[in-house]
């Protein structure tokens, strides 16, 4: 036990955790350079298409010390957007240590600080390292000096390096070894092992990611989840190596994975504790905080057969990603779907596309919305996340909203813009202090509805991508909301509709308006698209008709081609929702409250 | 169902709505006759029997045009002799491999093949006479573009056998012409119709572009009223497509090219569907008008989704199972063929079921559709039922309709014919 560590690669997005995993792994000589291909870890195509980790990935590495020694080495690589700080969290508990990693140029970002901040709520034990050394604009020595200044951390632990290059990689590897600790835990006590992810395999049914807190465990032991007392026989327990390698056994302190032939996806949850049926222990481990989801949306299949196939999705889904939550919902527009809670408007539009990648299904996702306390007149309370249940106003004594406080790191230079885009969003106690030469912290209070759309893209392009975020949820306070309806050739498309602030629902209902005109492409009729309040049209725009749709030119050469972009044509309406004789196109639905790009 | 069996070499036969078959005689099945030493006996071809039609690509051209994705290049002279001679090597693998019976039609089309000297081209139609026989009534057809051509060319053209001249006229309007990167001006293209005509050709058509770069209705309308004057026998009246990877999809990429507004494009469709009918060229595909019995059949074909044969780079054959592409590049295709490689670098096979719905979008660019009987009885799948629903929808549109045994786009289907074919394909 000695000989192993456990360690997460922690970092503000972009600062290249997935880059130094990937020469940790090659350095170890875990993978051919034939198998190698970058951001190994991340396995999801969409992961690699958009350059992000979304998922925690875990790999044990052997590694020969310079003190002779062969050291295994369980890497955990965790996501960076604000949205998957769950995830994040979720990582942390099977680890003794992470490695806080920052840019040279960048310097220390808002994530920096939320993800050290998690780490330490963990216990950790810190490595800082800077990365990115080899850039024309690094500045490692001013970013060392805010490491030591700013987060009150050791010179002395301080490693330099560049993942792309590889240098100074090494020199991490060692530090591990030698500053982190190796995990504590009794190899002879009975089981305790806490599931910290799952995985479903159609074969193997769920494999269960699980760090050995205490005692053994092997192929042939009878297990119990300590959540519901669902018992099995455990067929195989392994490492996660570039593949899965099965082992005789996992003791205290490893991380690894269970194969247990679990097949009912629901008993396998994330936080739970597994121990022997025959030696039990006495209690279950704290699990994990309860993750809070802020943005709720429903989703449809275009298809209404595809119903059964996605509540499967999203069972298997939710067994990968512990934060995505669902119950059953129905549309008169949309016939029978979910309601589902998300962190955040990036993860759910990666729950969106792993359902369509992963599982093949077209969907629909209605406007999305927090959670509104509402007071009814009668003294009851009436908690309402879908606009779909919003009370008869009449009835309504007062309603809540939900704020967040947010933290902006930005340069000097930007403060007036992100002032501006504070005030636009309803942002009230702004403050601000100077944390670094040049560097303002401002913080402000946010109804979290102004902020799950495009705040963070809007940051994002106002400081040319220098300005960095994170929220927390903060409180509800007062506030005064309408239903805005969308019309659609006279039609309500209830998937349209969204709760927001009387103060802003005309700009609202006239911007949604635009955006359909927007998407909604032309059809062989006008479409006349209406935002209403109660029975007020406050908005309205017209698409005209298109008038025509002929390909000219068809012979003997270009037959293929020609039938290959109808083809295309028919894939693309497959991808429409038809509502009354009007087809909208998927991203209609999510486009009305996003801002002009 | 009944087989329309008529007069040599016309393949009215697969028109039957239209009844023209008596208006052909074998005087023009005569005239029309590639050559009176080597005609053959002439005999009679009915639906069931395959046609065969044979496509030679002349993937040259003076220069490339704004608009133009075809397979052609500009200049390569050097290359024609070599590539003539390939061609018949082609045509020798052929009439050696292929299943066919005497050609019926065969069509040069490019790129330029006016560029080609006269005698290419009589030495390739020889070539195909001598190795995969011709019918009596053969509708041998060459695109011709203004400039490119004299009379004295034309008239050998036609002593060679050439019957029928698509000239590539686009515009009349010099500037107009200049936008396109077209390499004549229009006095060039009237001069071209003389001479054909004095050449002897009695089977002209004209390619004319509407919604070109500023363009205005009333432009076209002069267009087409000088293309009308000129009393071709076919008339083809295409919207500008902007393809990807010419310099008109690279200006439109960046937002350079100004395009005729909806209503104008709409207009002008308007003027071409009264115009036509009133000068006695009648509307018989989507962008296709002729005299009644003088519809390219080489096309025709095509949109009956029937067989044919192919020679040159960048050319297309299709045997009702395989449609195979060879390669465009004109001197590696000389190359392989010398070498004896292939020169096919793209094969599709169709199942039965895609298929059968691919001859439905493409029998629905004809004005009278597609045969209900003839799918039937090529398929065993039947409209009705392989489509269920979506058909019903369709006609319940008023974009599809069902008369008697044919299956057509209404006058409303057909200038959305796309989307009605997204349906079916």
């Amino acid at each position: 036990m000695k000989e192993i560590r456990n360690f997460s690669i922690i970092a503000h997005i972009d600062h290249g955790k997935s880059t130094l995993a990937d020469r940790m792994i090659q350095l170890c000589g875990e993978i051919s350079d034939r198998e190698f291909k970058n951001q190994l870890l991340d396995s999801m195509d969409i992961e690699r298409e958009r350059g992000i980790t979304i998922k925690s990935q875990t790999i044990c590495l052997p590694y020969k010390a310079r003190n002779g020694k062969v050291y295994s080495l369980n890497l955990v690589d965790t996501p960076g957007h604000v949205d998957f700080s769950y995830e994040v969290s979720r990582a942390l508990s099977s680890c003794e240590g992470a490695l806080l990693l920052i840019d040279a140029a960048q310097g220390i970002e808002a994530q920096t600080l939320a993800n050290l901040y998690l780490a330490m709520e963990n216990d950790l034990d810190i490595i800082p390292v800077i990365n990115k050394i080899d850039l024309p604009s690094a500045e490692p020595e001013r970013v060392a000096l805010q490491i030591e200044d700013d987060l009150g951390m050791d010179p002395e632990t301080i490693q330099l390096c560049s993942a792309k290059t590889g240098q100074g990689v090494e020199d991490i590897l060692e530090a591990i070894v030698n500053f982190l600790p190796a995990p504590v835990g009794d190899p002879n006590g009975e089981l305790q092992a806490l599931i910290f992810d799952a995985n479903y395999d159609s074969f193997r049914g769920t494999i269960i990611s699980c760090r050995i807190i205490n005692g053994k465990i092997r192929a042939g032991d009878t297990i119990i989840f300590m959540s519901n007392n669902a018992e099995y026989r455990v067929e195989e327990v392994g490492l996660f190596k570039f593949r899965r390698e099965a082992q005789k056994e996992l003791s205290a302190g490893q991380v690894g994975y269970i194969l247990a032939g679990v097949k009912t996806v629901s008993d396998t949850r994330p936080g739970d504790t597994i121990t022997l049926k025959d030696q039990p222990c006495a209690e279950a481990l704290p699990g994990f905080k309860e993750v809070q989801q802020v943005v709720f949306s429903s989703i449809y299949p275009i298809t209404t057969d595809d119903y059964a196939g996605l509540a499967t999705a999203l069972e298997k889904l939710q067994l990968n990603d512990a934060a995505l939550i669902f119950q059953k919902d129905s549309s008169a527009a949309l016939g029978f779907g979910f309601r589902c809670g998300f962190l955040g408007l990036l993860h759910l539009e990666v729950i969106q596309e792993r359902l369509e990648r992963e599982f093949d299904i077209p969907l629909i996702l209605t406007v999305p919305s927090v959670k509104y306390n509402f007071f009814l007149n009668d003294g009851t309370e009436l908690i309402v996340d879908n606009p779909a249940y919003f009370p008869d106003p009449i009835k309504i004594q007062r309603v809540e909203e939900p704020y967040i406080k947010a933290t902006i790191l930005i340069p000097e230079r930007y403060m007036g813009a992100i002032m501006t885009l504070c005030m636009e969003r309803r942002g009230e106690n702004t403050k601000y202090h100077y944390p670094m030469p040049g560097r303002i912290e401002f913080s402000c209070e946010l109804p979290l509805a102004e902020v799950i759309y495009d705040f963070y893209d809007k940051l994002k392009s106002i400081t040319q991508g220098y300005g960095s975020f994170d929220y927390e949820l903060y409180d509800y306070r007062k506030s005064d909301l309408v239903k805005l309806d969308i019309l659609v050739n006279g039609e309500l498309v209830d998937a349209l509709s969204q709760l927001v602030h009387r103060k802003n629902a005309r700009s609202r209902g006239l911007h949604a308006c635009e955006q359909l005109k927007k998407e909604i492409p032309r059809q062989m009729f006008k479409i006349a698209i209406q935002a209403a309040i109660g029975g007020t049209i406050v908005g309205r725009t017209t698409i005209s008709a298109l008038r025509k749709d002929v390909t000219a030119k068809c012979y003997g050469g270009d037959i293929s081609r020609k039938r290959k972009l109808l083809e295309k044509q028919k894939a693309g309406k497959k991808r429409m929702k038809t509502v009354g004789n009007v087809e909208i196109p998927q991203k209609a639905f999510l486009s009305v409250l996003k801002s002009e790009q | 169902m009944q087989i329309n069996t008529v007069g040599p070499g016309c393949l009215a036969g697969q028109l039957p709505n239209l009844n023209r078959c008596g208006t052909v005689t074998h005087d023009e099945g005569d005239r029309n006759c590639y050559n009176t030493i080597k005609r053959i006996a002439c005999y009679e071809i009915s639906l069931d029997k395959l046609m065969s039609c044979l496509y030679i690509h002349i993937p040259f051209c003076l220069q490339k045009c704004a608009y133009c994705s075809f397979v052609s290049f500009g200049g390569r002279e050097e290359l024609f002799g070599r590539y003539v001679a390939t061609l018949c090597r082609e045509a020798e693998q052929t009439a050696a491999r292929a299943a066919h019976t005497p050609l019926s039609t065969l069509f040069f089309g490019g790129g330029t093949p006016s560029l080609l000297p006269a005698a290419s081209i009589s030495k390739i139609i020889d070539c195909c006479h001598d190795l995969l026989g011709f019918t009596s009534g053969i509708e041998i057809s060459l695109e011709a573009n203004p400039g490119t051509i004299d009379y004295a060319k034309l008239a050998e053209l036609r002593r060679a056998g050439v019957n029928r001249l698509s000239i590539g006229v686009q515009s009349f309007d010099d500037h107009e012409l200049h936008r396109l990167g077209r390499a004549h001006n229009g006095e060039q293209a009237l001069t071209t119709v003389r001479h054909a005509r004095k050449a002897g050709f009695d089977n002209l058509s004209l390619d004319l572009m509407s919604g070109l770069p500023g363009q205005s209705a009333d432009a076209w309308r002069r267009n087409l009223e000088q293309a009308l004057a000129l009393n071709p026998e076919h008339l083809s009246c295409y919207q500008l497509t902007i393809e990807e990877d010419t310099p008109f999809g690279r200006l439109q990429n960046q937002g350079l090219l100004e395009l005729p507004h909806e209503d104008a494009i709409v207009a002008m469709d308007e003027i071409t569907h009264t115009l036509c009918p009133a000068a006695g060229l009648e509307r018989y595909e989507i962008s296709n008008f002729a005299r009644p019995g003088q519809e390219c059949r080489h096309n025709l074909n095509y949109w009956h989704n029937r067989p044919y044969l192919a020679l040159g780079a960048g050319a297309v054959s299709y045997d009702t199972k395989r449609r195979q592409r060879r390669l465009s590049d004109p001197q590696r295709y000389c190359e392989l063929m010398e070498s004896g490689d292939s020169i096919v670098i793209d094969e599709e096979n169709l199942g039965t079921e895609a298929s059968f719905r691919e001859t439905i979008i493409m029998g629905l660019r004809l004005i009278q559709g597609v045969s209900i009987n003839e799918l039937q009885h090529r398929f065993h799948l039947n409209p009705g039922s392989y489509y269920g629903e979506t058909l019903d929808r369709l006609i319940s549109r008023n974009l599809l309709i069902i008369e008697q045994d044919r299956l057509r786009l209404t006058p409303h289907g057909l200038t959305f014919a796309n989307r009605v074919m997204a349906e079916l394909v």
